[in-house]
């Protein structure tokens, strides 16, 4: 799986392992979130209810060491019920910040399209910025931060879909699907896999996680490679069926994620074949088409642009 | 697509057009269509939108009936047309360049338009467009292929088109050597309108070298073997009859002569004190062969010459191409002739003539005399002049230019000369032909102008055919030196290129057989060697060194790197995988997964990844490895 191993992978191989055994056959997926957690990123999951999703983000808080947190977003949710509120507490005559569950490593946002926008932004700025303000006061967000979100794509009914503004500001999209059937079978058969995730043995720290984010981030990268991501992100801008095209944030984060990559394939430099691979799932949902509505379409569009340009050799 | 491909495209395409356009051929209404090639090349430069191909189709169309219109109705000429549409073609295609393969039907079209322009001119300028053109077209070659290979950009180019166009030239070189020459040369309608002459076939009008003489067109180059003294009197065609309007060559009989061992012989000479004559005609309206007198054998790659009784050789039809000859002629030698009455012929009402050459001739002795009084009275007693005018009515021009207007040009005088000496019953005849000619010392031959066009008189004393010239001498105009050495430019080109004949491939290949040859040892000058050796060592080992040092300077830091990477590629579409511009190094791993070199390609793309983006040192033998491990793929087994 990894060569030119540079740099000893052990740890992110083994996290890798952990997740795999709870959720079954998503290794892609599932390699994916690390990538997504070793660049600072944030995730969006779309996909139907029932694939794994919450197991998935569980196991890999699990497996890191990390806390974790699900908030299951409706329609009545307040921003205050994400980020916590000012509670007087009668002893000390004063009010104190009751930290809401936010205040966690990775924070599984689930459902994120049912609860209105207000609540929604509360979140995303979160996300952004790492830190909340309320009332004057500012919190930081602890360290590592990562919000997965998950959207259902068939139900449109009373729910608030993520505006690209705010699509744009998740690192990554992935959807699950189904398992392969061998692999459904086995996990249909064996215990829920949330209790499987719960029962987890961590393989890394936090202090780990963080270390491995701060080796992602020194990862470098080539110049024809860079001029190979920028042709990609042009490109995208320059496509008939595209109506917006990336943005300059969207080829940030496409860098960051290549790194982030190569980390994870044991590597210090950025190949072609990282920005390649990951271009669809970075850059995907920040389309907007002039037809289709589905970030699958913009994936393809993505994948036909990727086609159409040459690697630097 | 590169702004330098577009620029190659755009100048390919000029070239073509321009080079049409120069032959002079053209009919330039019908190539307005070109213009547009200038506004449709800025789009393409400037990357504006191109035009639909339905558009481009529906002109085309329109271009193609034009084309029938002209080929029926305008040029009435197919060649012609074909010229004209490709200018309009190159036009409308212009605003339709998307894809590569535009740009190939545009070289295509441009080496159409060159083959078509090189049947039309023979001109240097030719050659000259043909060369530029041809490192043009070799360097879009380059350019497109390295544009499919999607390695446009990141190669350097300027080493391989180098070398491509070095090759191309020298191969082109050696097949235009090998190239087989037929002896005929005069093969198919040429389309190329010779010079036009006036003078040199059987019937020639009076008074008609008088417009020639201005002009200053050169109509042939001839390099002589050795110094010979002058005058020059390059003989073409006799004439012997006249009829008071024009001159009549009156010889019906012609016979062919047979080529024997490369020459077409006439008379004995000896080749010691033989005059060689190297003529290389410009094509002319005429298919008079010219040369010193006497000439006594002709060497040509033609079939076949024919001679008649005065003398005149004649190529088998004209040719209206350059066409090179040698003359071999015997300084010493004359043509024997006998007193045939048509040399004696005179139109009637010169009786004031025949006592005026009565009265000039009365104290000479014999037939040579008398010639040699009439030709030194007419040298001193008239003016020689270019403007004349008609001769006053009941007046033929002969009695004009004697008793009224007393001056005129060559014609006046010879025509004067033979009426004189037939009506004193001498025989004799007009010749027409070539005088003298400019020196060109760049190259050593002479240069001969239409303006050198002269008529001359040969008077039958004895039984020998004598010269004889009335006309006073003429100071001749020098051209300043440039214009000499652009014409030795000229004379190579006429001679090695396009004058170049399977006598020449025969002189190559004996000089090539030389060394074999025991007996013929070839004597090489030492001395020049020992005095440039030095000087060329020198430039050599410059040159070595220029040539590695720019090779050290132009490897880059990773070049053994891209290089291997691209030939394993090579290597492997060869072999039928999939490789596109878009194929990165984990789709050759993938691709060749299954395959029996699948662990020497991951291991090579491996290195390829470390060395091309890792930006790791490159130790001697991690390159060793690296170009081991594509050794291995290569010669591995399909």
């Amino acid at each position: 799986m990894t060569y030119n191993m540079i740099m000893d992978n052990t740890t992110i191989q083994q996290l890798q392992h952990a997740v795999d055994s709870v959720i079954r056959g998503k290794r892609e997926a599932v390699k994916m979130a690390i990538v997504t957690l070793l660049g600072r990123g944030n995730l969006l999951i779309e996909d139907v209810p029932g694939v794994g999703k919450t197991t998935l983000a569980h196991a890999l808080a699990r497996a890191s060491g990390c806390e974790f947190h699900r908030i299951q977003f409706t329609s009545d949710m307040m921003p205050a019920d994400i980020i916590g509120v000012n509670i007087y507490n009668p002893e000390s005559r004063e009010f104190e910040f009751r930290p809401g569950p936010v205040f966690s490593h990775i924070v599984l946002a689930d459902e994120i399209n049912r609860t209105s926008p207000k609540t929604q932004s509360a979140l995303l700025e979160a996300m952004n910025e790492k830190r909340i303000s309320v009332e004057r006061q500012t919190f930081t967000l602890p360290d590592p931060f990562m919000v997965i979100a998950t959207q259902n794509p068939i139900e449109y009914h009373g729910t608030f879909p993520l505006p690209e503004s705010q699509l744009d500001r998740f690192m990554m999209h992935l959807t699950l699907g189904y398992p392969e059937p061998e692999e459904e079978k086995r996990a249909v058969a064996d215990q829920a896999g949330f209790e499987r995730a719960a029962q987890l043995a961590p393989v890394a720290t936090r202090e780990g996680i963080l270390a491995m984010q701060a080796g992602a981030d020194a990862v470098t990268i080539e110049e024809s490679v860079m001029d190979y991501l920028m042709r990609i992100i042009i490109a995208t801008r320059r496509d008939d069926r595209v109506r917006l095209g990336a943005s300059t944030r969207g080829a940030q984060f496409l860098l960051k994620a290549a790194k982030a990559h190569a980390y994870y394939e044991g590597r210090d430099f950025v190949v072609p074949d990282d920005i390649r691979r990951l271009s669809p799932l970075v850059l995907g949902h920040r389309l907007i088409l002039k037809t289709r509505k589905f970030i699958s379409d913009a994936e393809q569009v993505i994948q036909d642009i990727v086609a159409s340009i040459a690697v630097p050799v | 697509m590169p702004i330098l491909y577009k620029a190659i495209t755009a100048v390919l395409a000029v070239t073509g057009c321009i080079s049409l356009l120069m032959t002079g051929e053209l009919n330039l209404v019908m190539c307005v269509g070109g213009l547009a090639l200038f506004p449709g090349y800025y789009r393409s430069l400037k990357n504006y939108p191109q035009a639909s191909r339905r558009a481009g189709a529906v002109l085309a169309q329109a271009a193609l009936l034009v084309f029938l219109t002209d080929a029926f109705l305008i040029s009435e000429d197919i060649f012609l047309a074909v010229a004209h549409m490709t200018i309009t073609f190159q036009g409308i295609k212009s605003f339709d360049l998307k894809e590569p393969w535009d740009h190939l039907q545009v070289y295509f079209m441009s080496l159409l338009q060159l083959i078509i322009a090189s049947e039309l001119t023979r001109a240097l300028t030719f050659g000259v467009i043909f060369v530029v053109f041809m490192i043009l077209l070799v360097t879009a070659m380059v350019l497109s292929h390295f544009l499919k290979e999607g390695a446009l950009g990141r190669v350097r180019l300027r080493r391989p088109v180098i070398s491509i166009v070095a090759l191309t030239m020298v191969f082109t070189s050696l097949f235009f050597i090998a190239l087989p020459r037929t002896p005929q040369r005069f093969i198919g309608k040429s389309h190329y309108r010779g010079i036009k002459t006036i003078g040199f076939s059987d019937k020639v009008d009076f008074g008609s070298f008088g417009n020639v003489k201005l002009d200053r067109t050169v109509v042939m180059r001839i390099e002589l073997n050795r110094a010979v003294p002058p005058p020059y009197y390059w003989r073409g065609k006799t004439l012997d009859y006249f009829d008071g309007v024009s001159w009549r060559n009156t010889t019906r009989q012609k016979s062919r002569i047979v080529k024997l061992a490369d020459e077409f012989l006439f008379s004995l000479y000896d080749r010691d004190t033989a005059i060689v004559q190297n003529v290389f005609l410009e094509p002319i309206d005429s298919d008079a062969i010219f040369g010193l007198a006497k000439i006594a054998s002709v060497n040509t790659d033609t079939f076949a010459l024919t001679v008649d009784d005065d003398m005149d050789i004649s190529m088998p039809g004209r040719s209206s191409k350059r066409v090179r000859y040698t003359v071999y002629s015997d300084p010493a030698g004359f043509y024997a002739g006998t007193g045939e009455p048509k040399y004696l012929q005179v139109p009637p009402g010169m009786s004031r003539i025949r006592s005026l050459a009565e009265d000039v001739t009365r104290q000479a002795a014999n037939d040579g005399q008398k010639a040699r009084l009439l030709e030194n009275y007419l040298k001193g007693n008239y003016t020689y002049s270019l403007s004349t005018s008609a001769p006053p009515p009941g007046m033929n021009v002969i009695e004009d230019f004697l008793f009224n207007s007393r001056k005129g040009y060559c014609e006046h005088y010879a025509a004067s000369m033979v009426m004189m000496l037939r009506s004193v019953n001498i025989p004799s005849r007009i010749v027409n032909g070539f005088y003298g000619g400019e020196r060109n010392d760049y190259g050593n031959y002479l240069i001969i102008r239409q303006s050198d066009a002269h008529a001359w008189v040969e008077a039958l004393i004895g039984n020998a055919w004598r010269r004889f010239d009335p006309t006073p001498a003429v100071s001749l105009q020098r051209q300043p030196a440039i214009a000499l050495l652009l014409d030795s430019v000229r004379m190579q080109w006429t001679r090695y290129v396009i004058g170049f004949s399977f006598s020449d491939q025969k002189e190559i290949l004996r000089k090539m057989t030389l060394p074999f040859r025991m007996k013929e040892l070839p004597r090489v000058d030492v001395g020049v060697f020992r005095t440039y050796m030095p000087a060329l060592s020198v430039v050599f080992i410059f040159c070595l060194i220029i040539w590695y040092g720019a090779t050290v300077l132009r490897r880059r830091k990773y070049g053994f790197v891209t290089a291997g990477y691209l030939e394993l590629r090579e290597i492997l579409k060869k072999r039928g995988y999939r490789m596109t511009d878009s194929s990165t190094a984990g789709d050759i791993r993938d691709v060749t997964q299954a395959s029996s070199i699948a662990g020497a390609v991951y291991e090579f793309v491996r290195l390829y990844e470390l060395f091309r983006f890792g930006k790791k040192q490159v130790t001697p033998e991690k390159q060793q490895q690296y170009e081991r491990l594509l050794v291995q793929i290569r010669s591995s087994k399909r």
